[in-house]
């Protein structure tokens, strides 16, 4: 953050370190209700479910493999 | 959005603190300095032991063939981490806290489970690095640990984000010393700078350890953990709407140093390979080198590789602190005082603690750590990235000034087809070793 002034003569500038700045107004989460599910955002979690149950699944049979269960 | 004010007569509300400056360019100057640091640190923080390792190891297996990898990971690297500072920015919270509030509590839960997971892994991998180095330097892990251990306590624990800050960066910057390491290899200049812009594989050797030394770089160069550890970094720093532009520039300097630093540790590796050396590890290297580069080319490695896990385990155990503070509501800020926040506090230690206490127990199977590090990092950095992503377009939430424009988006969901797939590749591999021959 930047403060500047004229005095008739000469231009001077104030650099304010953030953590000694006033505190601004963020965007915030709450009163804005759940998250909209437009197509984009559901598609894109339902590619994030199919992708962590494919890697579960890999993980379990891995598992199984190591332990001999599958008979291998 | 910058904000003008008269010295002469400030308002009630105007802080009291700041420098004054006379020139427009020493503003701009110092305003970068002051807001400059997450950036830097979260991404010379990735150069962590694992990096080393990685680096190391490519340049001694492939020579400096794949140091075009390194250009090509920047822009991507610089693109995740952007929105990341973008998010922080606008929301001043951390990326944990906006998943629980906008994905509610089972994405939460996952994200922040599986984080604390696969960091407190990749915390013992970076104990493991000091060990072995500080083995090698004639320092008994048993003692070398546990004062790592706590200085890496010490350094947080002061009440004070910005002397955290200004000893991490002072860290980051010791790896210029990397630099010096690979002028003092004498590559080929000309050969590092062909092999930098124009990309290719070494010929005759395209098969599966090849494709998984890719995988592992890209890996290497973008961790779960740099989403979570910039946003909660940028929002304890309080960086304003106004500072973006400058925190972007911190990122894209962080982005670039880091990639350099990398292609440093990639021709240190390559100095071996031209020496005909092989190792396993960069200590192993550094301890190989000695009778051809001199006994200051090798302290320097080791001592390099306890920075880089000593950088790496302060960042990544910030970034579990800072997640589980947010999510259980505490008090999660390196500004307050030990007995002020005592969980964020608490997690922090006991992760370093635990981490350190792991590494002494003698026959600890770091292979199946190093393993597990891989397939969790590859269930989280696809579902973390895919939740960035979104909450850039929560126009609900950002406004149309803070939103992806189309041209992020399509980028950024290049990027993540690109991350999906490598993960699902790399967990392949360590699932099914055999279906690679």
């Amino acid at each position: 953050m930047a403060t500047t002034q004229t005095n008739y003569s000469q231009k001077l500038f104030k650099v304010v370190h953030p953590l000694d700045d006033q505190p601004e107004e963020k965007c915030r989460a709450e009163g804005i209700g759940p998250l909209l599910m437009t197509r984009g955002v559901r598609i894109s979690l339902m590619v994030l479910r199919a992708y962590l149950t494919a890697m579960t699944l890999m993980l379990i049979y891995h598992v199984l493999d190591l332990s001999g269960i599958l008979g291998k | 959005m910058i904000r003008f004010e008269a010295i002469t007569a400030p308002d009630a509300t105007a802080p009291s603190k700041g420098v004054v400056v006379r020139r427009s360019w020493q503003r701009q100057l110092l305003t970068f300095l002051m807001v400059a640091g997450p950036g830097l640190i979260v991404m010379e923080a990735d150069n962590d032991a694992g990096a080393v390792s990685t680096y190391m190891q490519a340049g001694a297996e492939y020579g400096l063939r794949l140091l075009w990898i390194m250009l090509v990971l920047l822009p991507i690297t610089y693109f995740v981490q952007e929105m990341v500072a973008r998010l922080g920015i606008a929301t001043g919270q951390g990326h944990a806290a906006m998943i629980y509030k906008r994905f509610g509590k089972w994405w939460g839960r996952f994200s922040l489970i599986d984080l604390l997971f696969v960091n407190f892994l990749t915390l013992i991998t970076e104990f493991a690095a000091m060990s072995l180095a500080m083995s090698k330097m004639g320092i008994s892990p048993r003692i070398g640990v546990p004062c790592a251990a706590v200085g890496l306590m010490v350094l947080v624990i002061t009440g004070s984000y910005l002397r955290w800050e200004r000893t991490v960066i002072v860290l980051c910057l010791i790896d210029v010393v990397w630099l010096v390491l690979a002028f003092m290899a004498h590559p080929a200049w000309g050969t590092v700078v062909y092999n930098t812009v124009v990309p290719g594989f070494p010929p005759g050797r395209i098969d599966a350890n090849l494709v998984f030394m890719v995988i592992a770089m890209v890996g290497t160069t973008i961790a779960p953990w740099q989403l979570f550890f910039q946003q909660s970094c940028v929002a304890e720093k309080r960086l304003r709407f106004s500072d973006l532009k400058w925190a972007r520039l911190d990122t894209l300097f962080g982005a670039i140093f880091t990639v350099v630093v990398a292609g440093a540790m990639i021709i240190v590796g390559d100095y071996g390979l031209r020496h005909g050396l092989h190792f396993e590890d960069p200590a192993q290297l550094a301890m190989a080198l000695a009778p051809v580069a001199g006994n200051l080319f090798r302290n320097a490695i080791l001592l390099l590789m306890i920075n880089a896990a000593v950088l790496g385990t302060t960042a990544i155990s910030l970034a579990s602190a800072w997640a589980y503070g947010e999510v259980q509501g505490w008090p999660h800020s390196l500004h307050k005082k030990l007995w002020e926040a005592p969980g964020f506090y608490a997690v922090y230690l006991l992760c370093v603690l635990a981490a350190a206490a792991i590494v002494l127990i003698p026959g600890v199977p770091l292979q199946l750590v190093i393993v597990s590090v891989q397939v969790f990092a590859g269930l989280m950095l696809p579902s973390a990235i895919v939740f960035l992503q979104l909450l850039l377009n929560d126009r609900a939430l950002l406004g149309d000034e803070w939103v992806n424009k189309h041209w992020n988006n399509r980028v950024n969901w290049t990027i993540i087809a690109v991350l999906f797939a490598l993960s699902l590749l790399l967990a392949i591999q360590v699932f099914f070793p055999r279906l690679f021959g």
